[in-house]
Protein backbone atom coordinates (compact mmCIF):
# COMPACT_ATOMS: atom_id res chain seq x y z
CA UNK A 1 0.00 0.00 0.00
CA UNK A 2 2.44 2.98 1.19
CA UNK A 3 5.79 2.71 0.28
CA UNK A 4 6.74 5.69 1.68
CA UNK A 5 6.45 6.17 4.63
CA UNK A 6 5.16 9.34 5.67
CA UNK A 7 3.55 9.90 9.53
CA UNK A 8 0.69 10.14 8.08
CA UNK A 9 0.06 6.86 5.80
CA UNK A 10 -0.02 3.44 7.25
CA UNK A 11 1.84 0.61 6.34
CA UNK A 12 -0.35 -2.29 4.80
CA UNK A 13 0.99 -4.27 8.02
CA UNK A 14 -0.50 -1.64 10.32
CA UNK A 15 -3.37 -1.41 8.24
CA UNK A 16 -4.06 -5.20 8.38
CA UNK A 17 -3.68 -5.03 12.18
CA UNK A 18 -6.36 -1.73 12.57
CA UNK A 19 -8.89 -2.75 10.51
CA UNK A 20 -8.83 -5.80 9.04
CA UNK A 21 -12.10 -6.14 7.17
CA UNK A 22 -11.19 -3.21 4.96
CA UNK A 23 -8.00 -4.44 4.44
CA UNK A 24 -9.49 -7.56 2.71
CA UNK A 25 -11.82 -5.82 1.39
CA UNK A 26 -9.43 -3.24 -0.52
CA UNK A 27 -7.23 -6.45 -1.96
CA UNK A 28 -9.79 -8.32 -3.28
CA UNK A 29 -11.67 -4.88 -4.36
CA UNK A 30 -8.82 -3.08 -5.40
CA UNK A 31 -9.56 0.83 -5.76
CA UNK A 32 -7.82 1.35 -8.92
CA UNK A 33 -8.53 -1.12 -11.61
CA UNK A 34 -4.35 -1.25 -12.79
CA UNK A 35 -3.63 -3.32 -9.30
CA UNK A 36 -5.04 -6.89 -9.67
CA UNK A 37 -7.67 -8.20 -7.32
CA UNK A 38 -6.18 -10.64 -4.83
CA UNK A 39 -6.49 -12.13 -0.91
CA UNK A 40 -3.73 -10.58 1.27
CA UNK A 41 -1.89 -13.73 0.71
CA UNK A 42 -1.36 -13.41 -2.52
CA UNK A 43 -3.92 -16.18 -4.02
CA UNK A 44 -6.78 -15.42 -6.31
CA UNK A 45 -10.09 -16.34 -4.82
CA UNK A 46 -10.47 -19.98 -5.84
CA UNK A 47 -6.48 -21.13 -5.01
CA UNK A 48 -5.52 -23.04 -2.44
CA UNK A 49 -2.60 -24.14 -1.01
CA UNK A 50 -0.48 -26.94 -2.83
CA UNK A 51 -0.05 -29.37 -0.24
CA UNK A 52 2.92 -31.24 0.60
CA UNK A 53 2.66 -34.72 1.99
CA UNK A 54 5.64 -37.09 3.78
CA UNK A 55 4.88 -40.33 5.11
CA UNK A 56 6.69 -42.71 7.96
CA UNK A 57 7.78 -39.82 9.53
CA UNK A 58 7.42 -41.31 13.07
CA UNK A 59 9.18 -44.55 13.92
CA UNK A 60 7.14 -45.71 16.74
CA UNK A 61 3.84 -45.35 15.58
CA UNK A 62 2.55 -47.91 13.23
CA UNK A 63 1.49 -45.41 10.81
CA UNK A 64 2.58 -41.85 10.06
CA UNK A 65 2.17 -38.65 8.02
CA UNK A 66 2.94 -34.63 8.00
CA UNK A 67 1.03 -33.11 6.04
CA UNK A 68 1.79 -29.33 4.84
CA UNK A 69 -0.77 -26.89 3.02
CA UNK A 70 1.10 -23.27 3.08
CA UNK A 71 1.77 -22.51 6.78
CA UNK A 72 -0.68 -25.11 8.52
CA UNK A 73 1.14 -28.28 9.49
CA UNK A 74 -0.50 -31.16 11.04
CA UNK A 75 1.28 -34.62 12.16
CA UNK A 76 -0.92 -37.53 12.48
CA UNK A 77 0.41 -40.40 13.96
CA UNK A 78 -2.04 -44.18 13.70
CA UNK A 79 -0.96 -46.60 16.82
CA UNK A 80 -2.66 -49.82 17.10
CA UNK A 81 -3.49 -51.57 20.24
CA UNK A 82 -5.14 -54.92 20.81
CA UNK A 83 -8.22 -54.93 22.59
CA UNK A 84 -9.49 -58.61 24.29
CA UNK A 85 -13.14 -59.09 23.28
CA UNK A 86 -13.65 -60.26 26.88
CA UNK A 87 -13.09 -56.54 28.19
CA UNK A 88 -15.68 -55.33 25.61
CA UNK A 89 -19.28 -54.61 27.88
CA UNK A 90 -22.00 -55.96 26.11
CA UNK A 91 -19.81 -57.99 23.74
CA UNK A 92 -21.59 -59.37 20.80
CA UNK A 93 -20.04 -61.64 18.50
CA UNK A 94 -20.28 -60.75 15.15
CA UNK A 95 -21.19 -63.86 12.50
CA UNK A 96 -18.39 -64.39 10.80
CA UNK A 97 -19.32 -67.11 8.88
CA UNK A 98 -22.83 -66.00 7.81
CA UNK A 99 -23.09 -62.54 7.71
CA UNK A 100 -27.20 -61.52 7.78
CA UNK A 101 -27.06 -57.89 7.86
CA UNK A 102 -25.62 -56.00 4.97
CA UNK A 103 -21.63 -55.87 5.18
CA UNK A 104 -21.34 -51.94 5.10
CA UNK A 105 -23.89 -51.65 8.26
CA UNK A 106 -22.24 -54.52 10.22
CA UNK A 107 -19.32 -53.08 10.08
CA UNK A 108 -20.18 -50.07 11.09
CA UNK A 109 -22.12 -50.97 14.42
CA UNK A 110 -18.85 -52.86 15.28
CA UNK A 111 -16.54 -49.74 14.76
CA UNK A 112 -18.20 -47.67 16.43
CA UNK A 113 -19.92 -49.93 19.50
CA UNK A 114 -16.18 -51.24 20.68
CA UNK A 115 -14.71 -47.78 19.20
CA UNK A 116 -12.30 -48.98 17.34
CA UNK A 117 -11.20 -45.93 16.22
CA UNK A 118 -10.04 -43.22 18.51
CA UNK A 119 -9.61 -39.88 16.82
CA UNK A 120 -8.06 -37.04 18.69
CA UNK A 121 -7.02 -33.50 18.17
CA UNK A 122 -4.31 -31.46 19.47
CA UNK A 123 -4.16 -27.80 19.04
CA UNK A 124 -2.81 -26.51 22.58
CA UNK A 125 0.80 -26.77 20.91
CA UNK A 126 1.90 -23.58 20.70
CA UNK A 127 1.21 -23.31 16.65
CA UNK A 128 -1.01 -20.19 17.01
CA UNK A 129 -1.19 -17.29 19.41
CA UNK A 130 -4.59 -17.85 19.84
CA UNK A 131 -4.41 -21.11 21.25
CA UNK A 132 -2.06 -21.25 24.61
CA UNK A 133 0.33 -24.14 25.27
CA UNK A 134 -1.22 -26.46 28.01
CA UNK A 135 -4.89 -25.91 28.78
CA UNK A 136 -7.71 -28.26 27.78
CA UNK A 137 -9.04 -28.68 24.46
CA UNK A 138 -10.57 -25.41 22.72
CA UNK A 139 -14.22 -25.97 21.38
CA UNK A 140 -12.19 -25.41 18.06
CA UNK A 141 -10.61 -28.73 19.08
CA UNK A 142 -13.15 -30.69 20.34
CA UNK A 143 -15.64 -29.92 17.02
CA UNK A 144 -12.57 -30.31 15.06
CA UNK A 145 -12.38 -34.24 16.54
CA UNK A 146 -16.27 -34.67 16.41
CA UNK A 147 -15.68 -33.96 12.98
CA UNK A 148 -13.23 -36.01 12.06
CA UNK A 149 -15.02 -38.97 14.19
CA UNK A 150 -18.24 -38.99 12.15
CA UNK A 151 -16.28 -38.68 8.61
CA UNK A 152 -14.01 -41.72 9.44
CA UNK A 153 -17.25 -43.37 10.67
CA UNK A 154 -19.76 -42.01 7.44
CA UNK A 155 -17.11 -42.73 5.25
CA UNK A 156 -16.90 -46.23 6.13
CA UNK A 157 -12.70 -45.71 5.27
CA UNK A 158 -11.08 -48.58 7.85
CA UNK A 159 -12.72 -51.97 6.94
CA UNK A 160 -13.15 -54.02 10.03
CA UNK A 161 -12.08 -57.25 8.95
CA UNK A 162 -8.21 -56.03 9.03
CA UNK A 163 -8.92 -55.08 12.65
CA UNK A 164 -10.46 -58.21 14.21
CA UNK A 165 -7.87 -60.71 15.52
CA UNK A 166 -8.79 -64.36 14.86
CA UNK A 167 -8.37 -67.80 16.73
CA UNK A 168 -7.90 -70.71 14.95
CA UNK A 169 -7.22 -69.37 11.48
CA UNK A 170 -4.09 -70.53 10.03
CA UNK A 171 -3.40 -67.62 8.03
CA UNK A 172 -5.19 -63.94 7.43
CA UNK A 173 -6.34 -63.20 4.34
CA UNK A 174 -6.04 -59.45 3.92
CA UNK A 175 -8.01 -58.17 0.89
CA UNK A 176 -11.67 -59.60 1.39
CA UNK A 177 -13.36 -58.25 -2.15
CA UNK A 178 -16.59 -59.03 -2.89
CA UNK A 179 -15.89 -61.38 -5.39
CA UNK A 180 -13.58 -63.35 -3.29
CA UNK A 181 -15.92 -63.58 -0.41
CA UNK A 182 -17.38 -67.41 -1.58
CA UNK A 183 -14.09 -68.76 -0.87
CA UNK A 184 -13.30 -66.96 2.27
CA UNK A 185 -16.86 -67.79 3.26
CA UNK A 186 -15.72 -71.99 2.16
CA UNK A 187 -12.68 -71.94 4.01
CA UNK A 188 -13.89 -71.18 7.24
CA UNK A 189 -17.03 -73.41 6.92
CA UNK A 190 -14.81 -76.67 6.77
CA UNK A 191 -11.54 -75.47 9.59
CA UNK A 192 -14.43 -75.43 12.30
CA UNK A 193 -15.38 -72.25 13.03
CA UNK A 194 -13.34 -68.76 13.38
CA UNK A 195 -13.62 -66.67 16.16
CA UNK A 196 -12.92 -62.93 16.90
CA UNK A 197 -10.58 -63.00 19.94
CA UNK A 198 -9.25 -59.55 20.20
CA UNK A 199 -9.35 -56.36 17.71
CA UNK A 200 -7.12 -53.64 16.87
CA UNK A 201 -8.21 -50.47 18.49
CA UNK A 202 -6.51 -47.28 16.55
CA UNK A 203 -5.72 -44.14 18.11
CA UNK A 204 -5.25 -41.64 15.51
CA UNK A 205 -3.73 -38.68 16.98
CA UNK A 206 -3.18 -35.50 15.38
CA UNK A 207 -0.76 -32.46 16.21
CA UNK A 208 -1.13 -29.21 14.82
CA UNK A 209 2.50 -28.19 14.35
CA UNK A 210 1.54 -24.63 12.73
CA UNK A 211 -2.03 -23.62 12.48
CA UNK A 212 -2.45 -20.80 9.49
CA UNK A 213 -6.04 -21.38 8.91
CA UNK A 214 -8.12 -24.70 7.47
CA UNK A 215 -7.41 -26.88 10.13
CA UNK A 216 -9.98 -29.75 9.00
CA UNK A 217 -8.89 -30.29 5.78
CA UNK A 218 -5.06 -30.54 6.74
CA UNK A 219 -6.32 -32.86 10.03
CA UNK A 220 -8.06 -35.17 7.55
CA UNK A 221 -5.83 -35.14 5.11
CA UNK A 222 -3.32 -36.36 7.67
CA UNK A 223 -5.21 -38.84 9.21
CA UNK A 224 -6.17 -40.32 5.63
CA UNK A 225 -2.25 -40.50 4.71
CA UNK A 226 -1.48 -41.95 7.95
CA UNK A 227 -4.03 -45.03 7.90
CA UNK A 228 -3.00 -45.25 4.48
CA UNK A 229 0.64 -45.83 5.63
CA UNK A 230 -0.69 -47.92 8.71
CA UNK A 231 0.78 -51.68 8.73
CA UNK A 232 -0.24 -53.64 11.49
CA UNK A 233 2.04 -56.54 12.66
CA UNK A 234 -0.01 -60.29 12.18
CA UNK A 235 -1.55 -60.93 15.66
CA UNK A 236 -2.86 -64.36 16.56
CA UNK A 237 -4.11 -65.33 19.65
CA UNK A 238 -2.48 -67.74 21.90
CA UNK A 239 -5.08 -70.03 23.62
CA UNK A 240 -2.22 -71.53 25.51
CA UNK A 241 -1.34 -68.05 26.97
CA UNK A 242 -4.76 -66.63 26.73
CA UNK A 243 -3.47 -63.89 25.15
CA UNK A 244 -2.91 -61.90 21.76
CA UNK A 245 0.91 -62.75 20.20
CA UNK A 246 1.60 -60.69 17.46
CA UNK A 247 5.19 -61.25 15.52
CA UNK A 248 7.54 -58.70 14.06
CA UNK A 249 7.83 -60.02 10.68
CA UNK A 250 5.60 -59.20 7.54
CA UNK A 251 3.13 -56.20 9.12
CA UNK A 252 0.35 -55.97 6.72
CA UNK A 253 -1.11 -52.87 5.46
CA UNK A 254 -4.67 -51.59 6.17
CA UNK A 255 -7.27 -51.95 3.76
CA UNK A 256 -8.23 -48.32 3.14
CA UNK A 257 -11.41 -47.48 0.91
CA UNK A 258 -11.70 -45.22 -1.76
CA UNK A 259 -9.58 -41.46 -0.68
CA UNK A 260 -12.10 -38.85 0.77
CA UNK A 261 -11.01 -35.24 0.31
CA UNK A 262 -12.07 -32.05 1.91
CA UNK A 263 -12.00 -28.96 0.45
CA UNK A 264 -13.53 -25.58 3.23
CA UNK A 265 -13.88 -22.56 1.67
CA UNK A 266 -14.63 -19.28 3.66
CA UNK A 267 -17.23 -16.78 2.17
CA UNK A 268 -16.06 -13.36 2.81
CA UNK A 269 -18.80 -10.68 2.09
CA UNK A 270 -18.30 -7.03 1.37
CA UNK A 271 -20.35 -5.50 4.47
CA UNK A 272 -18.86 -6.21 7.62
CA UNK A 273 -22.19 -5.78 9.90
CA UNK A 274 -25.61 -7.94 8.99
CA UNK A 275 -27.25 -7.68 5.84
CA UNK A 276 -30.83 -6.47 5.79
CA UNK A 277 -33.23 -8.77 4.31
CA UNK A 278 -33.24 -9.69 0.72
CA UNK A 279 -30.22 -7.65 0.60
CA UNK A 280 -27.55 -9.60 -1.45
CA UNK A 281 -24.17 -7.64 -1.45
CA UNK A 282 -21.03 -8.67 -3.02
CA UNK A 283 -19.28 -11.79 -1.56
CA UNK A 284 -16.13 -13.61 -2.63
CA UNK A 285 -16.05 -17.23 -1.90
CA UNK A 286 -12.12 -18.19 -0.42
CA UNK A 287 -11.05 -21.54 -0.85
CA UNK A 288 -8.23 -22.86 1.56
CA UNK A 289 -8.89 -19.92 3.90
CA UNK A 290 -5.37 -18.96 6.10
CA UNK A 291 -6.09 -17.87 9.60
CA UNK A 292 -6.65 -13.78 8.90
CA UNK A 293 -9.26 -14.61 6.58
CA UNK A 294 -10.96 -17.34 8.83
CA UNK A 295 -11.16 -14.21 11.51
CA UNK A 296 -13.30 -12.14 8.85
CA UNK A 297 -15.35 -14.63 7.56
CA UNK A 298 -18.75 -15.82 9.04
CA UNK A 299 -20.08 -18.73 6.83
CA UNK A 300 -17.77 -21.64 5.84
CA UNK A 301 -18.58 -24.58 4.06
CA UNK A 302 -16.83 -28.05 3.72
CA UNK A 303 -17.41 -30.25 1.10
CA UNK A 304 -15.74 -33.97 1.25
CA UNK A 305 -15.52 -35.59 -2.24
CA UNK A 306 -13.93 -38.59 -3.17
CA UNK A 307 -13.32 -39.81 -7.23
CA UNK A 308 -11.52 -43.08 -6.55
CA UNK A 309 -14.46 -44.85 -8.79
CA UNK A 310 -14.36 -42.34 -11.72
CA UNK A 311 -17.45 -40.81 -11.13
CA UNK A 312 -17.88 -37.70 -8.04
CA UNK A 313 -19.37 -39.29 -4.73
CA UNK A 314 -19.69 -36.75 -2.02
CA UNK A 315 -19.03 -38.22 1.47
CA UNK A 316 -20.36 -34.80 3.25
CA UNK A 317 -21.59 -31.26 3.43
CA UNK A 318 -21.65 -28.78 5.92
CA UNK A 319 -22.09 -25.01 5.80
CA UNK A 320 -23.25 -22.93 8.42
CA UNK A 321 -22.89 -19.69 9.56
CA UNK A 322 -24.39 -17.95 6.65
CA UNK A 323 -27.34 -17.32 3.86
CA UNK A 324 -24.66 -16.35 1.07
CA UNK A 325 -24.37 -20.14 -0.24
CA UNK A 326 -27.21 -21.80 -2.05
CA UNK A 327 -27.84 -24.69 -4.07
CA UNK A 328 -26.52 -23.43 -7.02
CA UNK A 329 -23.29 -22.19 -5.51
CA UNK A 330 -22.91 -25.52 -3.79
CA UNK A 331 -23.18 -27.07 -7.01
CA UNK A 332 -20.60 -25.04 -8.20
CA UNK A 333 -18.06 -25.54 -5.30
CA UNK A 334 -18.08 -29.33 -5.75
CA UNK A 335 -16.70 -28.84 -9.01
CA UNK A 336 -13.63 -26.46 -6.82
CA UNK A 337 -13.69 -29.60 -4.13
CA UNK A 338 -12.95 -31.88 -7.67
CA UNK A 339 -10.04 -30.05 -8.61
CA UNK A 340 -8.71 -29.91 -5.05
CA UNK A 341 -9.28 -33.79 -4.76
CA UNK A 342 -7.06 -34.24 -8.32
CA UNK A 343 -4.25 -32.22 -5.78
CA UNK A 344 -4.40 -34.29 -3.00
CA UNK A 345 -4.63 -37.12 -5.34
CA UNK A 346 -1.09 -36.35 -6.56
CA UNK A 347 0.39 -35.48 -3.41
CA UNK A 348 -0.39 -38.42 -1.70
CA UNK B 1 -40.08 -45.47 21.79
CA UNK B 2 -43.16 -43.55 20.09
CA UNK B 3 -42.22 -41.20 17.87
CA UNK B 4 -44.61 -38.03 17.85
CA UNK B 5 -45.39 -37.50 14.59
CA UNK B 6 -46.90 -33.74 15.20
CA UNK B 7 -44.13 -31.06 16.54
CA UNK B 8 -45.74 -29.54 20.39
CA UNK B 9 -44.00 -26.38 21.95
CA UNK B 10 -44.85 -25.00 25.14
CA UNK B 11 -43.67 -21.15 25.53
CA UNK B 12 -42.67 -19.06 27.94
CA UNK B 13 -43.06 -20.69 31.30
CA UNK B 14 -39.57 -20.96 33.25
CA UNK B 15 -40.50 -18.12 35.55
CA UNK B 16 -36.62 -16.78 35.88
CA UNK B 17 -35.40 -17.08 31.82
CA UNK B 18 -36.20 -14.25 29.97
CA UNK B 19 -37.86 -16.47 27.53
CA UNK B 20 -38.13 -20.14 27.62
CA UNK B 21 -39.67 -22.94 25.27
CA UNK B 22 -40.22 -26.85 25.17
CA UNK B 23 -40.02 -28.26 22.08
CA UNK B 24 -40.63 -32.27 20.90
CA UNK B 25 -40.70 -33.46 17.49
CA UNK B 26 -39.57 -36.95 15.89
CA UNK B 27 -38.87 -38.23 19.65
CA UNK B 28 -36.83 -35.63 20.57
CA UNK B 29 -37.69 -32.94 23.79
CA UNK B 30 -35.75 -30.30 24.29
CA UNK B 31 -36.27 -26.84 26.82
CA UNK B 32 -35.14 -23.79 25.98
CA UNK B 33 -33.97 -21.15 27.92
CA UNK B 34 -32.75 -17.48 26.64
CA UNK B 35 -31.66 -14.80 29.23
CA UNK B 36 -30.48 -11.74 27.10
CA UNK B 37 -29.18 -8.80 26.44
CA UNK B 38 -27.59 -9.12 29.88
CA UNK B 39 -24.02 -8.62 31.24
CA UNK B 40 -20.83 -9.93 29.23
CA UNK B 41 -17.63 -10.80 30.95
CA UNK B 42 -14.74 -8.67 29.69
CA UNK B 43 -13.34 -11.92 27.85
CA UNK B 44 -16.01 -12.51 25.41
CA UNK B 45 -17.37 -8.71 25.04
CA UNK B 46 -17.52 -7.83 21.61
CA UNK B 47 -17.35 -3.88 21.27
CA UNK B 48 -19.65 -3.78 18.09
CA UNK B 49 -22.10 -6.67 18.50
CA UNK B 50 -24.12 -9.12 21.20
CA UNK B 51 -22.08 -12.33 21.72
CA UNK B 52 -24.10 -15.70 21.66
CA UNK B 53 -23.53 -18.16 24.03
CA UNK B 54 -25.00 -21.47 23.22
CA UNK B 55 -24.96 -24.49 26.42
CA UNK B 56 -26.45 -27.43 24.41
CA UNK B 57 -26.61 -30.48 28.18
CA UNK B 58 -27.29 -33.98 26.89
CA UNK B 59 -30.28 -36.24 28.43
CA UNK B 60 -27.95 -38.18 30.04
CA UNK B 61 -24.08 -37.64 31.16
CA UNK B 62 -22.25 -34.43 31.26
CA UNK B 63 -21.54 -32.41 27.33
CA UNK B 64 -18.81 -33.93 25.84
CA UNK B 65 -17.15 -33.20 22.28
CA UNK B 66 -20.42 -34.09 20.48
CA UNK B 67 -22.31 -30.71 22.19
CA UNK B 68 -19.42 -28.87 21.83
CA UNK B 69 -19.65 -29.47 17.86
CA UNK B 70 -23.39 -28.83 18.28
CA UNK B 71 -23.07 -25.74 20.18
CA UNK B 72 -20.72 -24.35 17.62
CA UNK B 73 -23.18 -25.01 14.71
CA UNK B 74 -25.76 -23.77 16.51
CA UNK B 75 -24.40 -20.49 17.88
CA UNK B 76 -22.83 -19.74 14.53
CA UNK B 77 -26.10 -20.36 13.30
CA UNK B 78 -28.39 -18.17 15.46
CA UNK B 79 -25.73 -15.33 15.46
CA UNK B 80 -27.41 -14.86 11.87
CA UNK B 81 -30.62 -14.56 12.68
CA UNK B 82 -30.10 -12.60 16.00
CA UNK B 83 -30.37 -8.43 15.29
CA UNK B 84 -26.63 -8.75 16.72
CA UNK B 85 -25.73 -5.23 16.23
CA UNK B 86 -28.35 -4.07 18.02
CA UNK B 87 -27.02 -4.85 21.60
CA UNK B 88 -23.22 -3.92 21.21
CA UNK B 89 -21.06 -5.22 24.78
CA UNK B 90 -23.35 -7.74 25.81
CA UNK B 91 -24.44 -10.52 26.01
CA UNK B 92 -27.47 -13.71 25.03
CA UNK B 93 -27.59 -16.81 26.39
CA UNK B 94 -29.60 -19.99 25.22
CA UNK B 95 -29.31 -23.10 26.86
CA UNK B 96 -30.80 -25.86 25.65
CA UNK B 97 -31.57 -29.18 27.66
CA UNK B 98 -32.29 -31.97 25.97
CA UNK B 99 -35.28 -33.91 27.91
CA UNK B 100 -35.64 -36.65 25.91
CA UNK B 101 -33.84 -38.90 23.31
CA UNK B 102 -35.26 -41.45 21.23
CA UNK B 103 -33.47 -45.18 22.41
CA UNK B 104 -32.48 -46.99 18.96
CA UNK B 105 -33.34 -51.14 20.26
CA UNK B 106 -31.32 -52.23 17.87
CA UNK B 107 -27.98 -50.48 18.87
CA UNK B 108 -26.03 -50.76 22.53
CA UNK B 109 -26.81 -48.46 24.49
CA UNK B 110 -24.39 -46.17 25.21
CA UNK B 111 -24.40 -43.08 27.76
CA UNK B 112 -21.84 -41.10 25.66
CA UNK B 113 -22.40 -41.48 22.51
CA UNK B 114 -19.88 -39.40 20.29
CA UNK B 115 -21.69 -40.95 17.32
CA UNK B 116 -25.30 -39.21 15.51
CA UNK B 117 -24.84 -35.57 16.92
CA UNK B 118 -26.51 -34.39 13.90
CA UNK B 119 -30.10 -36.03 14.07
CA UNK B 120 -30.35 -33.73 17.29
CA UNK B 121 -30.22 -30.92 15.40
CA UNK B 122 -33.14 -29.52 14.20
CA UNK B 123 -34.77 -30.73 17.05
CA UNK B 124 -32.12 -28.03 18.99
CA UNK B 125 -32.25 -25.12 16.64
CA UNK B 126 -36.30 -25.32 16.08
CA UNK B 127 -35.96 -24.88 20.44
CA UNK B 128 -33.42 -21.98 20.34
CA UNK B 129 -35.85 -20.33 18.15
CA UNK B 130 -39.15 -20.64 20.36
CA UNK B 131 -36.47 -19.58 22.66
CA UNK B 132 -35.49 -16.35 21.60
CA UNK B 133 -39.08 -15.44 19.74
CA UNK B 134 -40.55 -16.07 23.47
CA UNK B 135 -37.86 -13.92 24.87
CA UNK B 136 -38.83 -11.01 22.41
CA UNK B 137 -35.04 -10.24 21.00
CA UNK B 138 -35.22 -8.82 17.91
CA UNK B 139 -34.94 -10.96 14.83
CA UNK B 140 -33.76 -10.66 11.95
CA UNK B 141 -35.94 -13.89 10.36
CA UNK B 142 -36.75 -16.85 12.28
CA UNK B 143 -35.74 -20.80 10.93
CA UNK B 144 -37.13 -23.90 10.58
CA UNK B 145 -35.13 -27.14 10.39
CA UNK B 146 -35.45 -31.14 9.42
CA UNK B 147 -33.66 -33.96 9.24
CA UNK B 148 -33.63 -36.68 6.22
CA UNK B 149 -32.30 -39.63 5.37
CA UNK B 150 -32.00 -41.34 2.03
CA UNK B 151 -32.61 -45.07 2.46
CA UNK B 152 -31.60 -47.78 -0.53
CA UNK B 153 -34.85 -49.20 -1.43
CA UNK B 154 -35.45 -52.29 -4.23
CA UNK B 155 -32.38 -51.01 -5.88
CA UNK B 156 -33.83 -47.26 -5.95
CA UNK B 157 -34.05 -44.59 -3.31
CA UNK B 158 -36.21 -43.19 -0.54
CA UNK B 159 -36.19 -40.11 1.58
CA UNK B 160 -37.73 -40.01 4.65
CA UNK B 161 -37.85 -37.00 6.76
CA UNK B 162 -37.24 -36.69 10.28
CA UNK B 163 -36.11 -40.52 10.54
CA UNK B 164 -35.80 -42.87 13.70
CA UNK B 165 -32.71 -44.28 14.75
CA UNK B 166 -32.82 -47.17 13.09
CA UNK B 167 -33.72 -45.53 9.71
CA UNK B 168 -30.51 -43.38 9.82
CA UNK B 169 -28.17 -46.91 10.71
CA UNK B 170 -29.63 -48.23 7.91
CA UNK B 171 -29.75 -45.26 5.53
CA UNK B 172 -26.89 -44.58 2.96
CA UNK B 173 -26.73 -40.82 3.62
CA UNK B 174 -28.22 -38.63 6.08
CA UNK B 175 -29.01 -34.92 6.20
CA UNK B 176 -29.85 -31.57 7.97
CA UNK B 177 -31.07 -28.47 6.89
CA UNK B 178 -31.87 -25.32 8.53
CA UNK B 179 -33.55 -22.32 6.20
CA UNK B 180 -34.76 -18.61 7.33
CA UNK B 181 -37.91 -17.43 6.94
CA UNK B 182 -37.14 -15.58 3.78
CA UNK B 183 -36.50 -19.30 2.29
CA UNK B 184 -32.69 -18.83 2.49
CA UNK B 185 -30.20 -22.27 2.72
CA UNK B 186 -28.63 -21.41 6.69
CA UNK B 187 -27.07 -24.82 7.76
CA UNK B 188 -26.90 -27.98 5.93
CA UNK B 189 -24.98 -30.87 7.33
CA UNK B 190 -24.99 -33.98 5.08
CA UNK B 191 -23.21 -37.29 6.20
CA UNK B 192 -22.74 -41.02 4.30
CA UNK B 193 -22.73 -41.24 0.63
CA UNK B 194 -24.58 -39.22 -2.02
CA UNK B 195 -24.26 -37.55 -5.19
CA UNK B 196 -25.40 -33.58 -5.47
CA UNK B 197 -28.88 -34.91 -7.45
CA UNK B 198 -29.45 -36.64 -4.02
CA UNK B 199 -28.52 -33.68 -2.47
CA UNK B 200 -30.87 -31.64 -4.20
CA UNK B 201 -33.49 -34.33 -4.10
CA UNK B 202 -32.97 -34.21 -0.44
CA UNK B 203 -32.85 -30.17 -0.27
CA UNK B 204 -36.30 -30.48 -2.27
CA UNK B 205 -37.96 -32.59 0.00
CA UNK B 206 -37.25 -30.46 3.03
CA UNK B 207 -37.88 -27.20 2.05
CA UNK B 208 -41.47 -28.79 1.18
CA UNK B 209 -40.81 -29.93 5.39
CA UNK B 210 -39.88 -26.48 6.19
CA UNK B 211 -41.39 -23.82 4.11
CA UNK B 212 -43.77 -25.14 1.12
CA UNK B 213 -44.15 -23.13 -1.44
CA UNK B 214 -47.26 -21.04 -0.48
CA UNK B 215 -49.44 -19.33 -3.66
CA UNK B 216 -50.93 -17.05 -0.73
CA UNK B 217 -47.89 -15.73 0.55
CA UNK B 218 -46.67 -15.57 4.23
CA UNK B 219 -49.31 -12.50 4.95
CA UNK B 220 -52.05 -14.40 5.16
CA UNK B 221 -52.36 -15.00 8.56
CA UNK B 222 -55.96 -16.26 9.15
CA UNK B 223 -54.95 -19.14 7.64
CA UNK B 224 -56.41 -22.68 9.46
CA UNK B 225 -53.57 -23.28 11.31
CA UNK B 226 -54.77 -26.56 12.49
CA UNK B 227 -54.77 -28.39 8.84
CA UNK B 228 -51.29 -27.25 8.39
CA UNK B 229 -49.58 -28.10 12.04
CA UNK B 230 -47.23 -31.11 11.34
CA UNK B 231 -46.94 -30.89 8.02
CA UNK B 232 -45.14 -27.34 8.26
CA UNK B 233 -42.98 -25.87 10.55
CA UNK B 234 -42.96 -22.48 9.55
CA UNK B 235 -46.77 -22.58 10.43
CA UNK B 236 -46.21 -24.20 13.58
CA UNK B 237 -44.13 -21.51 14.57
CA UNK B 238 -46.44 -18.92 13.64
CA UNK B 239 -49.18 -20.66 15.10
CA UNK B 240 -47.52 -21.26 18.33
CA UNK B 241 -46.43 -17.99 18.83
CA UNK B 242 -50.30 -16.42 17.72
CA UNK B 243 -52.17 -18.89 20.49
CA UNK B 244 -49.03 -17.45 23.03
CA UNK B 245 -49.65 -13.80 22.10
CA UNK B 246 -54.10 -14.35 22.49
CA UNK B 247 -53.80 -16.38 25.65
CA UNK B 248 -51.46 -13.46 27.22
CA UNK B 249 -53.57 -10.97 25.75
CA UNK B 250 -56.82 -12.34 27.05
CA UNK B 251 -57.32 -10.47 29.86
CA UNK B 252 -58.01 -7.64 27.39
Amino acid sequence: MATTQSPLTLSSATFAKLSPHPYLLANLQPPDASTPSSRTNGRQPRQARQPNINTSSLSHAHGSAVVRTGDTTVICGVRGETLLTTDIPNYRAPDVVNPTKSDAVAEADELRDYDLLVPNIELATGCAPNFLPGVPPTTLAQTLSTRLYSLLHSSGLVDVEDLRIYHDRPEKQVPRHGDKMEEVDADEEEEDTAEVKAYWVLYIDVLFVSFDGNPFDAAWAAVLAALRDTKLPPAVWDPDHEMVLCSRKAPSSLNIRGMPVACTAAVFTAKEKQQRKGEQGQYWILVDPDRFEESLCDEALTVVVDRTLGETKVLGISKSGGTTVGPQLMWKYVTVAEERWQEFKSAL
Amino acid sequence: MTVTTEPEALLSYLQKADGSATFSYAGYTVIGAVNGPIEVQRRDELPEEAAVDVIVRPAAGVGGTRERHLESLIQSTLRQIILVNNFPRTLIQVVLQVTVAPENDYANAKVAQANLNLPILPALLQTAVLSLLSAALPLRATLASTALAILPEHGDRRIISSPTGRQIEQSQSFHVFAFTSHDELILAESEGSFSMKEWDDALAAAQGTCYPPTTTGDTDVLMDDDKLVGSDLKHFTRSTMEQKTASDLYWK
